[in-house]
């Protein structure tokens, strides 16, 4: 069987023919050959005619195709029963959906750039799809390509360029077309995801105040960096979080004041690069703290309650 | 322009802030090593090892166009490329003593030349004559006569780099402020 193109965009026309040379086939020779078509298992009419080198030919229009997938076969009568003697798998789809909702995010423990996205509508067509990535002044490469049909794939750290724009974008094909999405024009380190700080003690300091002095350590991959860090705390009755911004991250050390005596309080802090403003690291784990109470003010009114 | 005009130049800035943070990392990883080479060979210090380092033959990448008064900064930028590229092929005499820690030489590896391409980008930028080296053009290994030889002249690289990224550092500091 023979078809114009096994892929097709969907609705579109289908033509084939399939042609017998029945001198060919033992027990065809003297009958008349009677070829039929079926797609799938429904029965299509063909035009059936005498073909080059004493050939049979059937051809088949199918003005408009719109299954995603089928099989066309070609039948012929023989000693009364239905042989199938050809086949053609045709598969119908749209080119490759433009890709949308490209991100990335730079892993500092490998330096490796997990980028994922939004692959729009199914083509119903074998897709490749490849992320791309280009240096400045360097030609555009293959970062990586995702596994399994997943819409992410991380780009490994030899591919990358720190501290430089590089341009990224993700590339579908098909038989059909080619479909790519926005550029993203960024420095791999713009978007690190830091590792969050470790808190490390909390004191009421100076002693008998509202304030409080806070320390952390910064994650060790992130200790070459210039943070920016913010600090939040609230009691177990507070439903918002009071929070504290503009921390410098290598001071290791912060105080805080206006806190409440005697009151429990759980405090989190989180950095990201100030050079970029890129992602925050998550929030680092809780730590809670009780302030010191503090001794009544004012004059003590002392009574004796006596009963007759 | 000038480099002295481009003070005021954010994205200058920017490439100086940056590359200023990215040698703190490579410094980070090149001082990891010596801790490594410290643990496992027992080389730490390098003052007992002056006699030996006579007779090695270590690459060390001259700086002299980065810091005192013969300070010029394009040069100094060459400079800094040329010495990147010196110890990026020294680093594999460390991978040879260190298979262990394949993984942070090769990375302290691809920074170094990443660190020298970003720095010729930006001399490209500034209009300033660049040298674009070949790519996979290896210098030869300096031949160790012993394996005791080659793990004092591991020490060395890594020492002699660290030197030669403290003071490229400075020169980066310095054109940031």
């Amino acid at each position: 069987v023979a078809v114009g193109s096994p892929i097709v965009p969907l609705g579109s026309a289908v033509t084939a023919s399939c042609t017998i040379q029945s001198k060919l086939c033992r027990g065809l020779e003297q009958e008349k050959v009677r070829i039929t078509w079926m797609l799938d298992n429904e029965p299509i009419a063909g035009q059936q005619g005498q073909g080059p080198g004493d050939t049979e030919v059937s051809n088949l229009t199918l003005p408009q195709f719109n299954r995603t997938q089928a099989k066309l076969w070609c039948w012929v009568e023989w000693n009364g029963t239905k042989q199938r003697v050809g086949m053609a798998e045709i598969r119908a789809g749209y080119p490759p959906s433009k890709p949308f909702n490209l991100s990335c995010t730079l892993n500092l423990s490998d330096y490796g750039l997990t980028c994922q996205w939004e692959p729009g509508a199914d083509s119903h067509l074998p897709t490749s799809v490849v992320l791309k990535c280009a240096g400045s002044r360097a030609p555009a490469v293959t970062g990586c390509t995702p596994q399994g049909g997943r819409s992410r794939c991380t780009v490994p750290r030899r591919l990358l360029q720190l501290y430089r724009h590089m341009e990224i974008w993700v590339s579908a094909t098909n038989t059909l077309g080619t479909a790519e999405s926005e550029h993203l024009c960024i420095d791999p380190m713009d978007v690190a995801k830091l590792d969050p700080p470790a808190l490390q003690s909390i004191q009421s300091i100076p002693f008998q105040t509202d304030c409080i002095a806070l320390t952390w350590e910064v994650a060790r991959s992130n200790a070459h960096m210039e943070l920016q860090c913010e600090l939040r705390y609230r009691t177990p009755a507070d439903t918002a979080w009071a929070l504290v911004t503009n921390i410098i991250g290598h001071a290791g050390t912060t105080q805080c004041c206006g806190f409440l005596f005697g009151t429990q309080y759980h405090f989190q802090m989180r950095c990201r690069r100030s050079l970029a403003q890129g992602y925050w690291s998550e929030w680092s784990l809780g730590r809670n703290y009780t302030t010191h109470e503090k001794a009544p003010t004012g004059k003590l009114d002392a009574w004796w309650s006596t009963r007759p | 322009a000038p480099l002295a005009e481009l003070s005021g130049d954010q994205r200058f800035h920017t490439f100086l802030k940056n590359n200023l943070e990215f040698t703190r990392k490579i410094k980070g990883d090149v001082a990891a090593l010596q801790r490594v080479v410290c643990d496992t060979f027992q080389l730490c210090k390098e003052e007992e090892l002056l006699l030996l380092r006579q007779d090695l033959d270590i690459a060390q990448a001259p700086l002299e166009l980065c810091h005192g008064r013969s300070f010029q900064a394009d040069a100094c930028f060459s400079q800094i490329r040329e010495g990147l590229r010196t110890y990026h092929s020294s680093l594999d005499a460390v991978l040879e003593l260190l298979p262990g820690h394949a993984a942070l030489v090769e990375t302290l590896q691809l920074d170094a030349a990443n660190l020298s391409s970003n720095i010729q980008h930006q001399m490209e930028d500034l209009g300033l004559a660049t040298v674009t080296y070949p790519t996979e053009a290896r210098r030869p290994l300096p031949a160790f006569s012993s394996h005791f030889h080659h793990q004092v002249g591991g020490f060395f690289i890594l020492a002699n780099f660290q030197r030669f990224l403290e003071t490229a550092y400075r020169a980066l500091r310095h054109l940031a402020h």
